[in-house]
């Protein structure tokens, strides 16, 4: 029987110029290292089942990042996160593991809420902030295929605060709404007139959940 | 790895100008086994180049098993560069960033030796760029050979384009000559002592020329005759050698292999594992470079590539594997071989990416194994299209056995076959050319015999494709003129047309490269030190990336060979004589001059020359006394 184990990491410093793609690749080549007794794909190009809860984009750090990975066997969870840990370098860390719960939704389908902390090279005062979450709408510019639409963040901007040297956010994530912290910056200039511009992204933490409550990913 | 925290270190590049760049993990290194050495430890710092993209670079087997031994040196750190693409070309330039090491950031400039491979002609005006970048003098002359070693980086070549060298010899203080493994340490330890003794850079350079395999250009002094030829090179000093060497590996298994080689995070051109089984080839097919300048053939053994085989899956966590070797269908123990590496790659999850096997019962059979039948093609090489040609190419592939090896793959499932030939080849004809689609069609023929109606899984594919001869330096074709754009375009009209004709044609399909950059690629591969000032015309004139089509800028060089040097008559239409004094002559790769005019007569006379197992045919690498050659160990 194989079951799905849920690993948290975090990425920080110059690794973190590296693509999700890239990231996933790295990722099947450091668990091939570890000797986790890892599941794979049947036909002729076996590969592992391993799949990310949210892409990281390049040059953005996480402090709370997830991955699911189905595994034929394996001893216990720390162990996991040991033989990971022993075959990582630079940058990346594996926190904790733990089993996914039968009927659980994958990670990425799980995804519904993250944390940010968004480092500027300037400021938004207190009233600029509170200016702009009194605002009942703020659209941004979506590129899709059909071409430009434009669509509503507010609903996603959960929470907004600065702090030395940037800002604080938490953001609706998923498939129903996905905002990202570069809208918030940019319609904040927008707004305000300024031209801050982002040094790094760290996402803090991936909630899963509903309007009712959540939870960080890895717990059930 | 040693204790150093990678995630704090500082790159050469700030956020901003990372983002402002594709693909920012091309610069930024500390990929897993790059090797990260503590500075005050370090004597002897050495930044391996490869003058193109990151993908490319890092593909290269040949960096990646100097990288490793350089570093199992103590006081030598050994880092990688490559060419920035055009876009942080830019960058570099507007802001004053001098060209740094993947490793350290630290500027290329600031290194004891600057190491760069030489692959391609094509990459030529690359190695400027990085000379450039850096802030090193083009130059070799221009780099302070009277002031203390140490000013500069100390610039070596290596790799076959080294064979002939002349047309960059000026931008480099030393070439390698043959294969890296042998002489490099002795060169750091002759460095290290002349720095701290002092020496100057000249002082250096003359000390490096007497070390076997160390060619220094600007130690010899080159004149011509009036009819542009050259007339002779000679050392400037008495105790430099007329003529060079090559270093050659007498023992596979016993040299140092790369085990922990560098992986990198953004997908390389070649990204997988590689195991290289052995170097030379026992082939003298007449056009073949690489054939002659690794010569003799020599092997591992397969008990240490399995070994490496399973220090690579460990090291890397790579899921693909694959065999480098000119030849690997003449790898005596492939069978074992190949049965002990899926035995371990089906073992540990990993796909085994089979080189092209001569298409036997033995290679059908493996192929049949480790991939799936339908979605793969047949590979056949015969480069010439008729038997009269291949005879003088000396390719020995005739069509019974193509014929053969087909009927038994389309028995065995496939239907795709891919053909790959040349075009422009010494002593070619109408009908030769019309040979290829006629060839093409044969095969198709016989699949429509073989397989009967019921069992075939639609029409079988044919694909043929063709590149324009060039003739290098070090083979047969080397006194041979080169076809020009003209020809070229004809021949290839030529051969479509035939191929609209054939019966077949809808299982026929046709396609050649491009022949502006073939031109440049003779000239550059036959050229001599007068078209250095080309190449620096070139560059400065926007050449870069010449190996890449859409940056691959024909006019601009046509412009330079014709403010610089003899001209393209002089360098590629032309037939040499039998006595003409090349300006490779001056490296000593084994196989000596008289036994390749021998290859050239045999080519006109259209007779084939036996491989080296079946009869040494006396070509003059037994003088390095290994591998197959008569009269090794005596
Ligand atoms: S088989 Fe012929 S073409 Fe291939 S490497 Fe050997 S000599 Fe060259
Ligand atoms: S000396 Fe003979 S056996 Fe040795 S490489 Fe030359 S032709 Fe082959």
């Amino acid at each position: 029987m194989s079951e799905t184990i849920r690993i948290k990491f975090t990425r920080t410093g110059p690794v973190s110029y590296i693509g999700h793609l890239d990231l996933l690749r790295y990722f099947q080549k450091i668990i091939a290292k570890s000797g986790i007794d890892i599941k794979y794909s049947q036909g002729f190009n076996p590969h592992q089942l391993v799949s990310f809860a949210y892409p990281l984009g390049v040059s953005m750090e996480t402090l709370g990042d997830y991955m699911d990975m189905e595994v034929e066997s394996f001893e216990s969870t720390d162990s996991i996160v040991e033989s990971l840990n022993s075959v990582m370098n630079e940058g990346i860390t594996v926190v904790s593991a733990s089993v996914v719960p039968e009927g659980e939704p994958t990670a990425m389908a799980s995804v519904f809420m993250a944390d940010y902390d968004v480092f500027t090279d300037g400021i938004f005062d207190e009233n600029e902030i509170s200016d702009y979450l009194a605002r009942k709408e703020i659209f941004i510019l979506k590129e899709s295929k059909k071409g430009q639409t434009e669509s509503d963040i507010r609903p996603g901007i959960k929470e907004l605060k600065s702090f030395d040297g940037g800002l604080f956010m938490r953001l609706s994530s998923g498939s129903s709404l996905n905002v990202k912290p570069a809208s918030v910056i940019e319609t904040l200039n927008s707004f305000t007139g300024k031209n801050v511009s982002i040094d790094l992204i760290r996402r803090l933490e991936i909630y899963k959940g509903d309007e009712n409550g959540i939870k960080p990913l890895g717990e059930y | 790895m040693s204790n150093i925290d990678l995630s704090k270190r500082q790159l050469a590049l700030s956020h901003k100008l990372l983002m402002s760049i594709d693909k920012p993990a091309r610069y930024t290194g500390g990929e897993p086994n790059s090797v990260y050495k503590t500075k005050s430890d370090i004597r002897l710092r050495f930044c391996m180049c490869f003058p193109d993209i990151y993908e490319i670079g890092m593909s290269h087997l040949g960096i990646s098993i100097l990288y490793g031994m350089m570093n199992t040196y103590e006081d030598v750190w050994c880092e990688r560069v490559f060419s920035p693409w055009t876009d942080l070309d830019k960058v570099l330039r507007d802001n004053d960033i001098p060209l740094f090491a993947l490793e350290s950031q630290d500027p290329v400039r600031d290194f004891d030796f600057l190491g760069i491979t030489l692959q391609y002609e094509m990459c030529y005006t690359n190695i400027l760029q990085i000379l450039d970048l850096s802030g090193i003098p083009l130059r070799s002359l221009e780099r302070e050979y009277d002031r203390p070693l140490g000013e500069y980086p100390v610039v070596i070549g290596g790799g076959p384009c080294i064979y002939n060298a002349e047309p960059i010899a000026d931008f480099f203080d030393i070439f390698y000559i043959g294969e890296g493994e042998t002489r490099y340490r002795e060169l750091f330890d002759l460095y290290l002592e002349c720095k701290e003794k002092g020496l100057t850079r000249g002082e250096f350079l003359h000390k490096a020329a007497l070390i076997p395999g160390m060619y220094v250009p600007s130690l010899y002094e080159v004149s011509y005759n009036d009819d542009n030829t050259v007339r002779a090179y000679r050392p400037v000093y008495d105790d430099v050698p007329e003529s060079v060497r090559k270093e050659v590996v007498t023992e596979l298994d016993d040299v140092f292999y790369q085990t922990k080689p560098v992986v990198p995070f953004i997908r390389a051109t070649q990204d997988r594992i590689v195991l290289e089984v052995m170097r030379g080839c026992i082939r003298g097919c007449r056009f073949c470079q690489a054939g002659q300048i690794y010569k003799p053939i020599r092997y591992r053994s397969v008990d240490k590539l399995i070994e490496y085989a399973e220090e690579l899956i460990k090291n890397t966590g790579y899921e693909e594997m694959s065999l480098a070797s000119l030849s690997t269908s003449d790898y005596p123990d492939l069978k074992e071989l190949l049965e002990r590496l899926i035995d371990l790659c089906n073992r540990k999850k990993i796909n085994i990416s089979l080189p092209s096997l001569r298409i036997d019962a033995f290679s059908l059979d493996v192929m049949s194994k480790v991939q799936d039948v339908r979605k793969t093609s047949l590979t056949f090489a015969p480069e010439a299209g008729s038997q009269r040609m291949r005879n003088v190419i000396n390719k020995g592939l005739t069509y019974e056995n193509i014929a053969d090896g087909a009927s038994k793959a389309f028995m065995g499932g496939w239907n795709k076959v891919k053909f790959y030939f040349m075009l422009g080849l010494p002593f070619e004809t109408e009908e030769d050319i019309k040979a290829i689609p006629q060839l093409g069609n044969d095969i198709a023929a016989l699949y429509y015999e073989t397989v009967p109606k019921e069992k075939r899984m639609g029409r079988v594919q044919i694909t043929m494709s063709t590149s324009f001869f060039i003739p290098k330096p070090f083979t047969a074709f080397q006194w041979a003129p080169m076809n020009n754009m003209q020809q070229f375009i004809d021949k290839a009209e030529l051969t479509k047309h035939t191929m609209l004709e054939q019966l077949n044609k809808k299982s026929l399909s046709y396609h050649w490269h491009e022949a502006g950059t073939s031109i440049v690629e003779g000239v550059l591969a036959r050229g001599d030190r007068r078209i250095s000032e080309a190449i620096v015309y070139a560059y400065k004139n926007g050449c870069l990336f010449d190996a890449w089509s859409e940056e691959y800028k024909h006019h601009i060089w046509m412009e330079a060979f014709e403010k610089y040097g003899p001209g393209l008559d002089y360098y590629i239409f032309r037939e040499r004589d039998k006595d003409e004094v090349f300006p490779w002559d001056v490296i000593d790769c084994g196989v000596s001059k008289s036994y390749l005019y021998r290859e050239w007569e045999n080519a006109r006379a259209g007779k084939v020359t036996a491989n080296c197992r079946d009869k040494c045919a006396g070509c003059g690498a037994f003088v390095f006394d290994c591998g197959i050659c008569p009269g090794v160990g005596k």
